[in-house]
């Protein structure tokens, strides 16, 4: 059977706990007497909430995102290498896997250093 | 396949032993939060419940229940629900790769008129061959929780606390995994066991080719990799959202972040998301870096299974993988007083300081121990003359 | 075997009921958050294959980071439902069915001429093994797409910053 058969009860179990919890809290918890309008606001320090959906966000999030992806993707790169960086190794090409990730590594902190340089990456 | 019942029950119970450790850790690490950081303000915290204030726990699970449930007029009511549950589910599924303890063998044996066995059993939700990159799978899922809940309030807050938590999570993915590399180059394995086997030992090492042992200390991760254990630790905390980093929920700016909305139950399985990402951290900790559930020389499963001579103890019998759980679970709590002790110690971080940290801190540092690593691994284990 | 069978057909159907419902509900968040179950299932289907380290690349690449970000410029526009992007029409209607059927010849043809059925290797492989076969493979016999790959990744970042320092476009002040 599969691995992973024990990864989806466990999820379901939890996702079970969390209903259960949520039901059973609804229908033991003390309800307001009363309908009122103003609690069923957002809470927004008092403020009538203002939520026409133009809200600015910096653009900076989404360079973060997409900045992480990229690199993200880098860093997977590496793992496998470093999982059979010791067997190159024990075959004598240890110097050759090395060279492989240091041109790799070269492109990466290059792109790094740039983000860096060119204040991407910077938040005030 | 030698599946049948006995087996299906054992995974069964082992799912359930998994979930109640993920729920029940939470009430007690709330106490020790507590009353821990009572002691370090000097004052004594909640000690009027029960002894010790232990019954607190109690109480707060029945306000938690009986609190009114809440959701926001504008709001959307199915991803307001939905965030606090999908909150809880990715801690718990990495903690359920983890080993916790050696793996137990069941001899054959006959029960009901059959013929059942022989078992052999992990002591751990599930294996997974490729254990790390299951757990960070599974943890980069982890802002999902803080996003659905964000845009399902419908609260301009919540909304920019789910946004600074997700990029901050995502930042600090980054030097997470890049930290876990250097790990991977020491042991060159994806498999929690075979990490845990291989510091199970005297330390011991290739010196331009030769092999060294050093009797007088484990072949611990953190002798190896210091920098990458604190890039490690570092991050894990960014990951979970405490403090220095609870940007997210920061009060003085954003109310209260993403679950401003929430009470009841609800805001209880974000508490459960939260504490479950500190388990998963001193886990993940304590196998990469300080032997697993082994404590060479004294604990291993080897030593354990000599103690009881008289009770015909194998390296494989359920006495010794508890006694080696214990073992693991004494040094995970280390590992969580760490990250309470610092909550109530250090000052939360400015944002532009937090990304700053990340990317321009922890990442080239990070690069810089992983080239180390290589480095010093292609020198030391090359067949010089060979 | 039955088992695997039920599980993978099970998983298939789990899939296809994802990827449709990405399609159809109305609300865009919805569909990105439907799009994410997609990504899970493709990852298990991997995981099931045999190709564990594939799986994983899934969940931290898809699931865990394109898909976050997709989910992240969903929420910042208010888009309550998609707005109808055809009419109703019946010519429209006629270029949906002749592109979806245009789509999937092309996907059938492709697939029929790059799929190879192989023969199962010698001996089960161990999950282990077969990522570090990828890994000897992949830094000895695709080390040019390897290398190019990291310079591609560059290019990109350079292009989202570049992208992102722009003034103009649609948000442009006269």
């Amino acid at each position: 059977m599969s691995q992973l058969l024990p990864v989806l009860i466990l999820a379901i179990f939890i996702i079970t706990f969390g209903c259960a919890m949520m039901l059973v809290s609804s229908l033991i918890s003390i309800k307001a007497k009363k309908p009122d309008p103003v609690k069923d606001e957002t809470y927004e320090c008092g403020i009538p909430s203002d939520n026409s959906g133009d809200t600015k966000i910096s653009i900076k999030f989404y360079l973060t995102a997409i900045l992480f992806i990229l690199f993200d993707i880098e860093i997977i790169f590496m793992y496998p290498w470093a999982m059979t960086y010791g067997d190159f190794i024990a075959a004598g090409y240890g110097v050759y896997s090395f060279c492989v990730m240091a041109f790799f590594l070269a492109v990466f902190i290059f792109g790094l250093f740039w983000e860096v340089k060119s204040k991407a990456l910077e938040w005030e | 396949m030698g599946i049948d019942v006995f087996e299906i029950g054992v995974n069964f119970v082992k799912m359930i032993a998994i979930f109640l450790m993920m729920v029940q850790i939470v009430p007690l690490l709330v106490w020790v939060e507590r009353r821990g950081s009572a002691y370090i303000q000097n004052r004594l915290g909640p000690n009027r419940v029960g002894p010790l204030g232990l019954m607190q726990l109690a109480a707060d699970a029945v306000k938690f229940l009986t609190k009114e449930e809440f959701v926001p007029k504008r709001g959307y009511p199915f991803l307001f629900y939905a965030a606090p549950v999908v909150a809880m589910v990715p801690a718990a599924l990495a903690f359920g790769a983890i080993p916790l303890s050696s793996p137990v063998m069941v001899e054959a044996f006959e029960w009901m008129g059959q013929h059942w066995g022989p078992y052999s059993f992990k002591f751990q939700g599930y294996e997974i061959g490729i254990g790390i990159v299951f757990v960070l799978g599974v943890s980069s899922l982890a802002a999902y929780g803080v996003l659905l809940a964000g845009y399902g309030s419908a609260n301009k807050y919540a909304l920019y606390g789910a946004l600074r938590a997700s990029a901050q999570t995502i930042s600090y993915e980054l030097a997470m995994g890049l930290s876990i590399v250097g790990v991977i180059l020491l042991f060159n394995s994806f498999n929690f066991a075979e990490i845990v086997g291989a510091q199970s030992a005297p330390m011991n090492f290739m010196l331009f080719g030769k092999k060294v042992e050093l009797a007088f200390l484990p072949n611990w991760g953190i002798f190896y990799q210091p920098l990458g254990a604190v890039l490690l630790f570092s991050a894990m905390f960014a990951e979970a959202n405490r403090l220095p980093f609870d940007l997210p929920e920061a009060e003085g700016e954003l109310v209260a972040g993403y679950h401003t909305e929430y009470s009841g139950f609800k805001f209880n399985m974000f508490f459960i998301g939260e504490y479950g990402h500190m388990l998963v951290a001193s886990a993940l900790m304590v196998t990469f870096f300080f032997g697993g559930y082994t404590l060479w020389p004294w604990l291993t499963p080897e030593t354990v299974a000599k103690w009881f001579t008289g009770m015909s103890l194998t390296q494989t019998s359920l006495l010794t993988a508890l006694v080696l759980h214990g073992v693991f679970l004494a040094k995970v709590v280390l590992f969580l007083w760490i990250f309470i002790w610092v909550r109530w110690t250090l000052p939360r971080f400015r944002y532009d300081q937090l990304m700053d940290l990340g990317w321009r801190t922890m990442l080239p540092w990070a690069l810089f121990n992983t080239i180390l690593t290589a480095v010093v691994i292609l020198i030391m284990r090359h067949p010089w003359g060979a | 075997m039955m088992m695997e069978a039920i599980a993978f057909y099970m998983l298939a159907g789990f899939l296809i009921f994802f990827s449709y419902k990405v399609i159809s509900v109305p609300n865009p968040l919805h569909s990105a958050l439907y799009l994410v179950l997609t990504m899970l299932g493709l990852a298990s289907a991997f995981f099931n294959l045999g190709a564990q380290f594939i799986a994983g690349v899934q969940v931290i690449v898809y699931a865990g980071a394109v898909m976050v970000l997709f989910v992240m410029v969903l929420m910042l526009f208010d888009l309550k439902t998609e707005i109808r992007s055809f009419s109703r029409g019946l010519i429209s209607g006629a270029l949906k069915v002749m592109s979806a059927a245009l789509i999937a010849g092309l996907a059938l043809g492709g697939a029929r001429s790059s799929v190879t059925v192989l023969d199962a290797p010698a001996g089960a492989a161990v999950p282990g093994d077969v990522t570090r076969q990828l890994g000897i493979l992949l830094y000895t016999k695709y080390l040019f797409a390897f290398e190019i790959l990291g310079i591609l990744l560059l290019a990109v970042a350079v292009g989202v910053v570049a992208v992102s320092r722009m003034k103009g476009g649609t948000h442009a002040r006269h």
